[in-house]
């Protein structure tokens, strides 16, 4: 009898405990009519933000609030959009998280931040804009239009990127670059690792500097590069027959620079770091 | 036009003022015509130091699209931020901003040796892993987001470690460039940090 009771207590007591978290956790949606080419901001604190394209010239935010220590305020003039999370008095970072699911049209600008992130943005063609201090940030199948990303100390991950300017600064986050191409790539890392995997397009400038992170590159072997690399005080390696340059903007140094070209050297490819090592390897 | 497209001809509005497809994009964009007023202020005010260092106009070019891609000289988002201002959230603090951007405007002139100059700069002191700027910095950081505070010291040292290598190339070699490179790499990185502690990411 007496373990009944007390079966039935613990009941009641996980009850009243779901029942307060889901009336803590609030969710809201707000909905914008846009034109062609719309520009949407999302600033968020804490929490994650996730971005797909929509089906029409709209934008629709679903917003899933976790406390009301945070509010979410929103603007909107013509095609601009702008969200964001505003922290209220007593607000922690422990209880001021918003997830933020949204859909905008294919061919919108985003431009979105968090500091813990997850950043998501996919099947764009507007330009994207991530940026997080530890936030990981993940960008896929964006084409025609330029995609910058910074963090401090979150990885990124960037798959199928297409014809447009890629710039992506991170002190201690990894970076890694699957099938990214375009006219310019550029990772500028201190200690993250930088890894590209794909066949560096054509006629792009490919730019991936560290100060301690290794940088690794894959590429196939009907590749077109012109490739340089130099660790001032680390190692180089490449698993590919290159083509050796006659002359060089630096001195090749057996172990810690090579620079040569593979098939008609469309594109160019500058690997540099100060410590750390880089190897160009072959699919 | 968008953004992107503008921002691909901006060296060319710069210099000559730009078509009409570009007056008009900025016209009816508040960023970019926040942008280029920034610039402009940057490009009037850099003639000045210029004066006294005379760098080469690829220096300063570098310097500029440098502060652009670091946000150093975005606009503030007054017209539709619903976040207090910046002064208002750090106070005091709020000078550090500026004061990260003028880190790499000082870089750029003193630190990046012109084409034509020849002689080698002495080495460089052994450097501290944080100068003032970075203790206030993360002072600030603790008072606002105690837990973050380890992040950003690691990250802090690290830059200031990149940033020690790559003044030593320079010094080893004033005319190389991608030594030069590197240096505003590292500056860059930095500015990040600051810019991050500083804009947005805290409470």
């Amino acid at each position: 009898m007496q373990r009944s009771t007390y079966a039935t207590e613990l009941t009641i007591f996980a009850l009243i405990g779901l029942t307060t978290w889901a009336v803590a956790e609030t969710k809201k949606e707000y909905r914008f009519e846009v034109g062609p080419r719309a520009k949407v901001s999302i600033i968020n604190q804490f929490g994650s933000v996730s971005v797909r394209p929509s089906t029409g010239n709209y934008v629709l935010v679903n917003a899933t609030i976790f406390s009301d220590k945070v509010e979410v305020d929103h603007t909107q003039n013509g095609s601009r959009v702008d969200v964001q999370s505003h922290l209220l008095s007593g607000a922690t970072p422990e209880n001021s998280r918003v997830d933020y699911e949204v859909l905008v049209p294919a061919d919108a600008s985003v431009d979105l931040e968090s500091t813990t992130g997850p950043l998501h943005a996919e099947r764009l063609h507007g330009d994207v804009e991530a940026e997080g201090a530890n936030a990981a940030i993940d960008v896929r199948d964006i084409s025609d239009s330029h995609v910058h990303v910074k963090t401090m100390a979150g990885p990124i991950t960037l798959t199928n990127i297409r014809d447009g300017h890629v710039e992506i600064d991170s002190v201690s986050g990894d970076v890694t670059l699957t099938s990214v191409t375009g006219p310019l790539v550029r990772v500028s890392s201190t200690s993250g690792k930088i890894q590209y995997d794909g066949d560096f397009g054509y006629a792009g400038e490919y730019r991936f500097n560290s100060h301690s992170g290794n940088i690794d590159a894959t590429i196939p072997q009907d590749a077109s590069v012109d490739v340089k690399a130099q660790s001032v005080r680390g190692q180089v390696q490449s698993d590919l027959q290159l083509k050796p340059k006659v002359h060089t903007s630096f001195l090749i140094k057996e172990g810690s620079s090579f620079a040569g070209t593979i098939n008609k050297a469309a594109s160019s490819v500058w690997l540099r770091t100060f410590s750390g090592k880089i190897h160009l390897k072959k699919r | 036009m968008n953004c992107a497209e503008f921002q691909r001809e901006l060296p060319d509005f710069l210099e000559d003022g730009g078509n009409a497809e570009l007056q008009s994009h900025l016209k009816t964009c508040g960023d970019c015509s926040g942008l280029v007023t920034s610039l402009q202020s940057i490009i009037h005010e850099a003639q000045f130091l210029r004066a006294s260092e005379e760098p080469s106009p690829r220096v300063w070019n570098a310097l500029e699209i440098q502060l652009r891609q670091e946000k150093i000289i975005r606009e503030p988002r007054a017209s539709h931020s619903l976040l207090p201002s910046l002064r208002q959230r750090w106070g005091i603090a709020g000078w550090l901003v500026p004061a990260a951007a003028a880190v790499l405007i000082a870089a750029g002139v003193v630190l990046v040796p012109s084409n034509n100059r020849t002689t080698k700069l002495p080495p460089s002191p052994p450097r501290a892993a944080y100068d003032q700027s970075d203790e206030q910095l993360l002072q600030e950081v603790s008072m606002r987001a105690p837990l973050m505070r380890a992040a950003y010291e690691a990250n802090l040292k690290d830059v200031n470690n990149y940033i020690r290598d790559a003044q030593e190339s320079v010094n080893a070699d004033p005319n190389d460039e991608e030594a030069q490179q590197a240096l505003m790499d590292a500056y860059g990185q930095k500015s990040m940090i600051y810019e991050m502690a500083l804009d947005r990411s805290l409470p």
